[in-house]
């Protein structure tokens, strides 16, 4: 029974499940001397696409076999400054179409060597908050009774614009749900479900795999 | 070394009584960040810019629901750095005047005063969103060489960040701040040569 505990912790821990749906509108593909951008969509009023999230992306493409180039989000927008801020970053392939016409956004997309502009669009919303958990702190020491648990659900979308041809040529979606649970018995033990990683990873590959054309 | 219990208990009760002291003071954020110059086209003018003491030493106090202050912003250096980034990539020539008097000796083709009318702090705890927000409005006037106005415009900025696990209020009120003054830097940096008096002003010249 002691053997199976950890077992059962791990089995707790990774109990989540993430859909990852390809909408493909054109054909893609990568030379070695490309590059991708991901960058985060932040216009909305009431949540931004955290940059940790794009990072993770970025990081999982940059990896592994058939590894792509990826300018990290802030050494893009900061070299592009200030035609990628919130407020004055293209929202569809035809603003972007425009703002290629300005010379120096032209010279640094090809200083960059960008092939494709992912946007990423989501966020991770935590609900379903039951249990309660006391803690106490006295002379002879201190602990923790109670159960927690929550769900996370993160929903993210990814568009890839062709910068060569100024096309959407897909999205890829991804959901990821998961839950995590907070026993404590003198000591909270955390399992902790980990939805957005999951995303982010399944996302990346589903990703690299679209932008090789495969 | 031997500690007792009752030592050990008054380390704890005076390290919790002089956390409970500071989180009952005011905290002081003094905004940092980095601009980067903004890819635009160099508008062929010598600019003087002359910002005030009022813009150098500008800070904001958020009060609590109480009435007591809870949160001192001093955004005025950084509003500084801002312009100083973003000044020499619009301008073919820009240089700093003290005054609006010593700007007007220079023989420099425009003067700009920038100036800050009002600044918003939005906090988590009382919009109930899960953002840190700020905004900013600026009261910004352009005067030719000689000191007759061009023109004078209100520009305005927004910035937030959202509340994260492990961060302070300080640091997302610095970022929230930030993402707003790059706001004012691609707002003015784009639009600039759009406010109507300055493009008549552009086009007489």
């Amino acid at each position: 029974m002691k053997a199976l505990l950890p077992l059962l912790v791990v089995l707790l821990a990774s109990c989540t499940s993430t859909t990852v749906d390809e909408f493909r509108q054109g054909e893609t593909g990568i030379n070695s001397d490309e590059s991708i951008v991901i960058l985060g969509r932040r216009h909305s009023s009431d949540y931004e696409t955290r940059a940790e999230f794009v990072d993770c992306v970025g990081e999982r493409m940059t990896s592994g076999n058939d590894s792509i180039s990826v300018i990290p989000e802030k050494e893009f927008v900061d070299a592009m400054f200030p035609w990628f801020e919130p407020r004055t970053a293209p929202l569809r392939t035809r603003d972007l179409e425009r703002l290629m016409a300005e010379p120096v956004v032209a010279e640094k997309m090809a200083e960059f060597g960008v092939r494709y502009m992912v946007w990423l669009d989501g966020f991770t919303e935590t609900s379903g908050r039951t249990g309660t958990i006391s803690c106490t702190v006295g002379p002879g020491g201190a602990g923790c009774f109670g159960f927690g648990s929550w769900e996370d659900d993160s929903t993210f979308d990814a568009r890839v614009w062709d910068v060569a041809s100024l096309q959407n040529v897909g999205t890829i979606s991804t959901d990821a749900t998961g839950q995590s649970y907070l026993p404590a018995l003198v000591i909270p033990i955390p399992l902790i479900a980990r939805v957005e990683a999951n995303a982010c990873v399944r996302l990346a590959d589903q990703l690299k795999q679209f932008v090789n054309g495969e | 070394m031997n500690y007792s219990i009752r030592s050990i208990a008054k380390t704890l009760c005076m390290a919790i009584c002089a956390l409970a002291l500071a989180s009952c003071g005011v905290s002081k954020v003094v905004i940092q960040g980095s601009y980067p110059s903004p890819n635009v086209a160099k508008l062929p003018l010598s600019l003087a810019v002359v910002y005030d003491e009022p813009l150098r030493n500008f800070s904001y106090i958020e009060y609590s629901e109480t009435g007591a202050e809870e949160f001192n912003i001093a955004s005025g250096a950084s509003h500084v750095a801002l312009f100083d980034a973003v000044l020499p990539a619009m301008f073919q020539s820009v240089v700093e005047a003290a005054s609006l008097e010593e700007a007007e000796s220079l023989g420099v083709d425009a003067i700009f005063v920038p100036a800050i009318d009002e600044f918003q702090l939005a906090l988590p705890n009382k919009t109930k969103l899960d953002v840190y927000e700020v905004w900013i409005r600026y009261n910004l006037r352009l005067v030719s060489g000689d000191g007759s106005p061009i023109a004078d415009w209100v520009l305005t900025s927004y910035g937030k960040t959202p509340t994260e696990n492990l961060r302070t209020a300080d640091a997302a009120i610095n970022d929230a701040a930030v993402v707003a003054l790059r706001d004012l830097a691609s707002s003015f940096s784009l639009s600039f040569a759009q406010v109507p008096e300055v493009r008549d002003w552009l086009a007489s010249r």
